[in-house]
């Protein structure tokens, strides 16, 4: 885990895009979480100090330097609608940087790195492939829906420039899902950092039933405080219930319970 | 600031350096969120539920935000007394200030095991007595609704502990006044209004309930006012303290809970939005006393009553 512990801030939009259809990019200016945030972790965001909308909405770092860091998010209610709506100069209340990303682990990170984004999910893995770097990636696969995607599609190729990428209705790239463009068994000493919705997981998790330890995704709970405090988030695993928030949002694929996960 | 007022208060058995006391169950467990640095202007912390043996929590959705709040059947998720004791107390202890160990009210034969687990180690501040939580099968908050029902509840603890006492009232209950007098008389040293509100949600996409239990708690904001009247019922009922929970968010909510006569306040869900809510209230209420020139929070207690 980080060093920094999770605060709340006030932090400064620096920039705001919008990647067309409901896919929108915030730059934010908070040191505390940009110098400290590491891929597979997370923000809780909330777009005002007053009590509606109550929770921070769980938010992935996208990059991180020079004291900025970004968000990429689908506008899929009230809380990232309120969000793609904030304009360079606006506030917003930020806690984190929080959870263990994909480098917080216990041993060395894998010399050759497999990387699958499913829809927003592929947010973290932009950060991941940035800190990992060109030499160990061994690929990089995407899969979106389709139509309406395409400026988040623009925005992934801009950002990795070597992804794969996959859509359901073969409108974006090749017809397919991001699971499409991963091997089918996975080289000695390579891992898999994956994360997209349960059912992508599930199935990433299924297709490779021995490699469980070396495959690595990050999962989506619904949230309260991002801290650990609430309970809120539980994942069933192995060992038990653990939380998404503080134990995860980074888990390997080999300990969670996928029949007992929620889609 | 030179503006300040000293906000201690002898509360139900223990001694606060402040009124604001973090509630049960959205705190974090870990060491780092119970060290002083982490805990400015907290008073008092209340633990994560705790029973006699682990139990794993509800399935499906535990939180879903509601307006101004938030519905939650989490289900005392909790690893159990041996467990507590063993890796929790440790890090309670460091915290600096009182804490009261939130226990599940469960069967007689339950209870009087748990309470002896933690009269057999040192330094537990206290117990707050939960016969209130709306989110498990074995009918915790059964124990809450009745005025009979939480007598029974308040005679066994009290049998089995000798320090300070809090009761966690339901607001479910439709006799909450006398129920709070019926802890009063089986010896409670204060009493909790209150835990969450029942509630539920409908998931409209997929045609059925959010939760696997339908039911849940609510808690945030949006329940002030009603935790507000319950305080001011139950202040008129009995003379033991009154812990005012439900809603706070702001000093002034501290300061309203305070005037309607409770002796302290639990903040909870807020705690969601602002990790230093403990330490803004505490500021806000000393500012404002000192402008008021209400000099400490016993002259505030029940002030908006008189
Ligand atoms: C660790 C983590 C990282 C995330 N990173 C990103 C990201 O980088 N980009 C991004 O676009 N989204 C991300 N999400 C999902 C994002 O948090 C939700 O889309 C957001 O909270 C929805 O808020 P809302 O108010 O707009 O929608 P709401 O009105 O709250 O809900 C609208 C819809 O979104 C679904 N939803 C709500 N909360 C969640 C949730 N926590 N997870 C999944 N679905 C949810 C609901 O089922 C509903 O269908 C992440 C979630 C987590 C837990
Ligand atoms: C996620 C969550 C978990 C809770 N867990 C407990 C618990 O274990 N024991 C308990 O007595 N109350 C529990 N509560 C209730 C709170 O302690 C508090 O009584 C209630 O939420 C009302 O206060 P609030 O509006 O300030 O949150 C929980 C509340 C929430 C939101
Ligand atoms: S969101 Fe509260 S414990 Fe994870």
């Amino acid at each position: 885990m980080s060093g920094e512990a999770a605060r709340d801030h006030e932090a400064r939009v620096a920039g705001a895009r919008v990647l067309g259809d409901g896919t929108a990019l915030l730059a934010v200016e908070c040191g505390a979480v940009a110098d400290s945030a590491t891929p597979g972790q997370f923000v809780m965001v909330r777009a005002g100090s007053c009590g509606d909308p109550f929770l921070g909405r769980p938010l992935a770092v996208a990059e991180a330097s020079g004291g900025i860091f970004k968000l990429a998010f689908r506008v899929v209610g009230r809380g990232t609608e309120l969000l793609a709506a904030k304009r360079q100069g606006d506030t917003l209340t930020v806690r984190g940087p929080l959870g263990r990303g994909f480098f917080d682990r216990a041993g060395d990170t894998p010399a050759r790195v497999f990387l699958a984004g499913g829809g927003v999910g592929a947010v973290p893995l932009v950060f991941a492939a940035r800190r990992l770097g060109f030499a160990r990636i061994a690929g990089a696969t995407a899969g979106i829906s389709g139509a309406g995607w395409e400026g988040f599609a623009d925005w992934l190729k801009e950002a990795m420039p070597k992804v794969d990428l996959h859509s359901d209705d073969g409108s974006v790239g090749k017809a397919g899902t991001a699971l499409d463009g991963l091997p089918r068994s996975l080289p000695p000493g390579a891992e898999i950092w994956a994360c997209g919705p349960v059912g992508m997981l599930r199935a990433l998790a299924a297709r490779f039933p021995n490699d469980g330890d070396r495959i690595r995704v990050s999962l989506e709970s619904r949230m309260a405080c991002g801290v650990g405090g609430c309970l809120g988030c539980a994942v069933p695993t192995a060992s038990g219930n653990r939380r998404a928030c503080t134990d995860g949002p980074v888990f390997a694929a080999g300990e969670v319970l996928w029949d007992e996960l929620e889609d | 600031m030179s503006s300040k007022t000293d906000l201690s208060i002898e509360v139900g058995g223990l001694k606060l350096a402040s009124p604001v006391i973090i509630a049960s169950g959205v705190w974090p467990q870990d060491a780092e969120f119970w060290s002083p640095g982490r805990l400015e202007g907290v008073g008092a912390l209340c633990t994560k539920a705790v029973g006699l043996k682990p139990r794993a929590g509800n399935k499906g959705p535990r939180v879903h935000e509601t307006p101004c709040g938030v519905l939650n059947s989490v289900g005392l998720q909790n690893t159990g007394m041996a467990s507590f004791v063993k890796n929790y107390l440790p890090v309670a202890r460091c915290a600096g200030r009182p804490f009261l160990v939130n226990l599940i009210m469960e069967s007689e034969r339950e209870v009087r095991e748990s309470l002896a687990a933690l009269r057999d180690v040192p330094d537990v501040p206290a117990v707050e007595l939960n016969i209130s939580c709306p989110n498990v099968e074995d009918d915790n908050m059964e124990w809450g609704l009745r005025p009979e029902g939480t007598a029974l509840a308040v005679r066994i603890a009290r049998s089995e502990w000798g320090g300070p006492l809090w009761v966690k009232l339901t607001p479910q209950s439709p006799y909450l006044a006398a129920a709070a007098k019926a802890a009063e008389d089986e010896g409670a040293d204060a009493v909790v209004c209150g835990n969450t509100w029942l509630g539920m949600a409908m998931d409209i996409e997929r045609r059925r309930p959010v939760f696997q239990r339908i039911v849940a708690g609510l808690s945030g904001p949006a329940v002030f006012p009603l935790a507000l009247r319950t305080v001011w019922q139950v202040s008129g009922a009995v003379s033991i303290p009154v812990i005012g929970c439900g809603g706070v968010s702001c000093w002034r909510d501290a300061a309203a809970m305070l005037m309607a006569g409770a002796s302290a306040v639990e903040v909870g869900a807020a705690l969601f939005t602002d990790l230093e809510l403990p330490r803004k209230i505490a500021d806000g209420l000393s500012a404002w006393m000192a402008e008021q020139n209400i000099d400490g929070v016993s002259g505030l207690v029940g002030l908006g009553r008189r």
